[in-house]
Formats: structure tokens, C-alpha cells, sequence
């Protein structure tokens, strides 16, 4: 009892720990650090929300790039027209502009769920992968029938230039989604969701309705994605779709949840430092522009040889020192 | 107008058709769905460009050499990569969604390699080769000659891809252990070795519609590859998985619904093609000519 009130207290304090250093980085790192540790915050937003949907309930979507897309490209063609001379949306502050980002990609994905979620397993990744393309070829199509915004969206200066607002609006973006997640996974909700990831039907027989929570899990993991993409935007001085919807937003995610190990939230943050480390390192030394061959590499590497991530290796581990401390006392 | 949809749609669809049919051959036969087709259909296309472009080589003989290379590279990436996975794996799923996954990966590593490559030789740069260019007249449409070539052997390597399913021991064998895995090892089918074959058979393939493909398509690149995969893809979708004939006759189907929506908004061809894969999947997932 005491030593799992103890075991808590020491979560709380490093998880405090890594808070108070995250939000004093800009302070004692340089700026190129920084803005590697920003795309580590936005990816560790991704794969936290891939990992409490497709991780849990094993429904492995490879359409994330719908979600991510359309949080930037709708936060940047919103900050670009509330900024023209004659505005043509209403002035919102940029905490609010990220929120709506993420409310829409909620109300999308409740719309694909509800239509592709009746599919499973290999199914529901092709069609989810499907969607994600459709979603960008769309939103081409759009640009380029309507001509509403430049196909280079260029944003606000006000918002490039400010580097602390870029980090500090990413930093919050994943601390929201790290604790509210955290508290869902604990939830009624997280139970649910682990039902259907166990088994789909026995969940159905205890009294689940599977369709309602898959849905809504599926639109929830999709808001903490837009979310993620809308306070990125402001990263970028201008953007296009070709740089928007690449396929990276949908395969980094599932590689890094892979990378840490699918079974629990901490296993889903180690992924994206580690990758995101590993390749920008590879990228200034000896692989230059072709660094994504690393990203293949490991994801051929994990499932083959480790399908449960670095924390299965722990756990392998771990179990392996304990059965040693067994015997040594058996003995 | 249709006529011209209908002489492009044949062409485009006789190659979709063979590529649909041998990603199909893999999927069907060891459950793997390798999204990474396109970058072996690719390298196939840069062997072919590369002998035609330096060497001066015919195309039409060259097929032959990156035939034979992507069958052997088949025999070195299958027991490297997939073979661990078969045997560890306890159900079929499972198989379906780590080799998927390790075929992303795949995916990923050779397309960043071929991009590599491309990038290095200028005289790679479009992997495509000036060969039999003259243009004729089919139907009222003008075209060129190299296209209707490709065409007509594309349909002559489905036809005899079919013929070996069909009347040979091997084939025989492809088809049990595609349809009833377990039945098929009882009776004697070594389901380890027949693996491997509809493995390097279907990249085989892959090089033949690559080498095809570099003939006709002037801007063919990784993303390019890619593109044919998925379009593969929809094609074994639609006509469904295991089916022969459902792949031959969607890829003719495809040809023409993506030639007919170029013809009105060429940038809506590829959101057409996912919005298929996608309605399919969910109004008719076993495909047109699905068991």
C-alpha cells in the first residue's frame, strides 16, 4: 500500500520533472534544438493519439494524415484570410483558430468511422489509407477549382516570427492531450476501448456498444491529431498540400508506437524522441537527404525481431531478473 | 471522344491488369499484401531504362534480364524478411497485418534507394526510354506504336501466367494453397516452398509491368510507383482477392474509369481511384468476382 503510494508520488514528480524542463528549454537550449524538440512534442502528439485508438483497440489506421492534414491546412487558410486586408473570417484568437482545427477533424473522423469501422484488420487499414490519400487529393481539387487561397499559403509574420509562441503552443498542445488521454485511458471510456482491442465480441455481449465507443474513439484520437497539426502550422513560413499531406504523418505514428512498444502510454512516448533523434542524427551525418530509409530499416526491424517494442525488451528483461531473485531465494 | 477513352483505356488497363494480377498471385497465396509492388515494379523499370539508356539494349530482351534479377532478388528478400513472420505468426491476421506493416517498411527503404539512384544518374532522371515512338492510328485515335506493344504483351504474360494456374502441377498447387491452406498441406502441398514461388513469380511480374511501364510512361518515379500499387490495389478490391479473372477484367474496368475521368478533371483520376477502394471495401468487400 505504502510502496504503491510511494511508486506514484515518484511518477507525479518525474513526470513534473520533465514538464518544468520541456517548458524551460527555449531558455537554455539554442534554437536549432529547439525546433528539433518541437517536431519531437508534435510527433509524441501523434503517436500518443494513434496509440489510444488503433494501439487499443488493434484497429491499425494508416490514415492519420486526414486528421494532421486537415488541422494544418484548415489553421493555416484560416490564419492567412483573418490576416488579409479585407478579412473574410472573423478575427479569433490562435488557441481558439487550433481548437476549432481540432473539432473539425473530430467531426470527420466521426463521419469515416462511422463508415469504415464495420471493416477490421487489414481491411479497415487499406480503406483508412485510402481515406488519408483521398482527403489530400480533395482537398487539391478544391485549390485548384476555387483558386481560394495561393497554392503556397503564406502565413502571418506576426506568427513566424514569434519562435517562443511556435514552441510554447506545440508544448501545450501535448501536455493537453498527455494528461486528458491519460485520464481517458483510466476512464470507463479506456476500459471500453480495451475490451474491444481484447476481444471485439465479448465486449459486445457484456453490454458495450462497440459501434458507439470505436466511433467516438476513432474522432477523439482524430481531435488530438488536429489539434497537433493546428499549433504546428505556425512553424512553417508558408505551406502547400504536397507538404501537408505526405504520407509521413500517417506511417511516423504506428513506427513509433511499434518503436516503444504498444502496451502502454509511456511505451507510445519513448518512440518519437528516439526516432526523431536517430534520424535527424543520420541526416547531418551520413545519410543526408535519404534519412527516411532509417524509418524503414527500424519498422522492418521491430516486427520482426521485437513486436512488442523497447518496452517489451524491458519487460523481457525485467521478468528475466525477477525469476533469477526467485530463485535465489527459493535457494 | 470515347474512342480515345476506350484505345487509352485498354492500353493503361492491359498493364494495370498485370500488375493487379500479380500483386493479387502474392496476397492471395501467402496473405502478404505487399504495398511495396510498386518500388519492385520500379526497380524492374530502372534496370530496363538503364540497359536501354547506356547500352542501347531493346527493351523487349532487357525485360528478360530484370525478370530474372527480381526473381532472384525475390529468393533473398522472402526467407530474410517474411519467412520468420509465416512461422511465428499463430493466425492469419495476424500475418496479414505484420507483413503489411513490414511492407511499408519496405516500402519506405527502397523507394528512398531508388530515389537515390535516380537522383545520382542524370541520365536516369525519367526512367523512361525513346523506343518505337512512331504513332499510328487505332479506332480514329492517334496513339503510339510502343503503347500497343505493351499492351499486347501484357496480355500475352497474363495469358500465360493463367494457362500455368491453370493446367500445370505448380499452378495447381498455387491455387489449393490459396484456397484452402490447411487442406492443401494434407494432401502434400509443401506450403513453405510454395510460398516462396508465388512470391518471386509475382515480382517476376512485377519487373515484366515495370519494364512495360517504362516504355510508356514518360514521368515514371518512386511516387509514380506508388501510385500504380494503389491503383493494383483497387483493382484486387474490386474484383477480388484470389480471383484471376476479377483482377484482368478490373484492370480493363480501371483503365477506363481513370482515362474517362482525366478526360474531365485529370486532378480527381487518384481521389476517384480511393473513393472505389474505399466503397468497395464497405458496400462489397469479398470484390465483384470474390467467393
Amino acid at each position: 500500500m505504502l510502496k504503491g503510494k510511494l511508486n506514484s508520488l515518484i511518477k507525479i514528480l518525474c513526470i513534473a520533472a520533465v514538464l518544468v524542463v520541456l517548458a524551460a528549454a527555449p531558455y537554455f537550449l539554442s534554437q536549432a534544438y529547439v525546433m528539433v524538440l518541437r517536431q519531437i512534442l508534435v510527433f509524441a502528439v501523434l503517436s500518443l493519439s494513434w496509440f489510444f485508438f488503433s494501439g487499443i483497440t488493434k484497429y491499425i489506421s494508416l490514415g492519420s494524415v486526414a486528421f494532421v492534414g486537415t488541422g494544418i491546412y484548415f489553421t493555416s487558410i484560416y490564419l492567412y484570410c483573418m490576416h488579409q486586408p479585407k478579412p473574410l473570417f472573423p478575427f479569433l484568437p490562435f488557441p481558439v483558430i487550433v481548437i476549432l482545427a481540432g473539432l473539425i477533424c473530430f467531426a470527420l473522423a466521426f463521419a469515416i468511422g462511422i463508415i469504415s469501422l464495420r471493416l477490421r484488420g487489414i481491411y479497415f487499414a487499406i480503406a483508412t489509407f485510402g481515406i488519408g490519400q483521398l482527403v489530400g487529393g480533395i482537398f487539391g481539387w478544391w485549390q485548384n477549382v476555387t483558386r481560394f487561397v495561393p497554392i503556397n499559403v503564406p502565413l502571418p509574420v506576426q506568427y513566424t516570427r514569434d519562435f517562443n509562441l511556435q514552441y510554447y503552443s506545440v508544448l501545450t498542445a501535448t501536455v493537453a492531450t498527455f494528461f486528458i488521454i491519460t485520464i481517458l485511458l483510466r476512464s470507463k471510456f479506456g476500459l471500453a476501448l480495451r475490451m474491444i482491442g481484447e476481444c471485439e465480441e465479448a465486449a459486445a455481449h457484456t453490454g458495450v456498444n462497440t459501434t458507439l465507443y470505436k466511433t467516438l474513439g476513432f474522432a477523439i484520437s482524430a481531435f488530438f491529431m488536429g489539434l497537433a497539426g493546428g499549433s504546428y502550422t505556425i512553424s512553417f513560413y508558408s505551406l502547400n498540400l504536397n507538404s501537408v499531406f505526405t504520407v509521413d504523418y500517417s506511417f511516423l505514428p504506428p513506427v513509433m508506437v511499434l518503436l516503444g512498444g504498444v502496451g502502454t502510454v509511456y511505451g507510445s512516448m519513448i518512440g518519437p524522441p528516439l526516432l526523431i533523434l536517430i534520424s535527424e542524427y543520420l541526416r547531418q551525418t551520413i545519410a543526408g537527404g535519404y534519412y527516411q530509409i532509417t524509418y524503414g530499416v527500424i519498422l522492418v526491424i521491430i516486427v520482426l525481431f521485437a513486436p512488442n517494442g523497447i518496452m517489451g525488451v524491458i519487460g523481457k528483461l525485467k521478468s528475466a531478473k525477477l525469476l533469477k531473485g526467485k530463485m535465489v531465494k527459493t535457494s | 471522344m470515347w474512342e480515345e477513352v476506350i484505345v487509352r483505356g485498354t492500353v493503361d488497363g492491359a498493364l494495370y491488369a498485370l500488375i493487379a494480377v500479380g500483386l493479387n498471385l502474392q496476397y492471395g497465396v501467402t496473405k502478404i499484401l505487399n504495398v511495396a509492388y510498386g518500388q519492385f515494379l520500379l526497380i524492374g523499370s530502372l534496370i530496363t531504362a538503364a540497359l536501354f539508356n547506356l547500352f542501347g539494349v531493346n527493351p523487349i530482351i532487357s525485360l528478360t534480364v530484370s525478370a530474372i534479377g527480381l526473381l532472384l532478388l525475390g529468393f533473398l528478400v522472402y526467407p530474410l524478411v517474411f519467412r520468420k513472420i509465416v512461422l511465428e505468426s499463430k493466425s492469419t491476421e495476424e500475418i496479414e497485418v505484420r507483413s503489411l506493416l513490414i511492407c511499408f517498411g519496405l516500402l519506405f527503404t527502397v523507394s528512398q534507394v531508388m530515389t537515390a539512384i535516380i537522383l545520382r544518374n542524370p541520365r536516369l532522371l525519367t526512367l523512361s526510354i525513346n523506343f518505337l515512338k512512331d504513332v499510328i492510328t487505332v479506332l480514329g485515335v492517334k496513339i503510339e506504336l510502343n503503347r500497343i506493344v505493351t499492351t499486347f504483351i501484357s496480355l500475352i504474360i497474363s495469358m500465360i501466367l493463367y494457362v500455368m494456374l491453370r493446367y500445370t502441377r505448380i499452378g495447381l498447387a498455387l491455387r489449393a494453397a490459396s484456397q484452402e491452406p490447411t487442406g492443401a498441406k494434407i494432401v502434400g502441398v509443401n506450403i513453405s516452398r510454395v510460398h516462396l514461388i508465388s512470391f518471386c513469380l509475382s515480382l517476376l511480374l512485377a519487373s515484366i509491368a515495370g519494364s512495360l511501364a517504362s516504355m510508356i510512361n514518360p514521368y515514371l518515379t518512386s511516387a509514380y510507383a506508388s501510385q500504380y500499387t494503389f491503383i493494383a490495389l483497387t483493382i484486387i478490391v474490386l474484383g477480388g482477392a484470389g480471383s484471376f479473372i476479377g483482377s484482368l477484367v478490373g484492370g480493363f474496368l480501371m483503365g477506363y474509369i481513370i482515362q474517362l475521368v482525366l478526360k474531365f478533371e485529370p486532378l480527381l483520376a487518384m481521389p476517384v481511384v480511393y473513393i472505389f477502394l474505399v466503397a468497395i471495401l464497405i458496400i462489397r468487400p469479398k470484390g465483384l468476382f470474390g467467393r
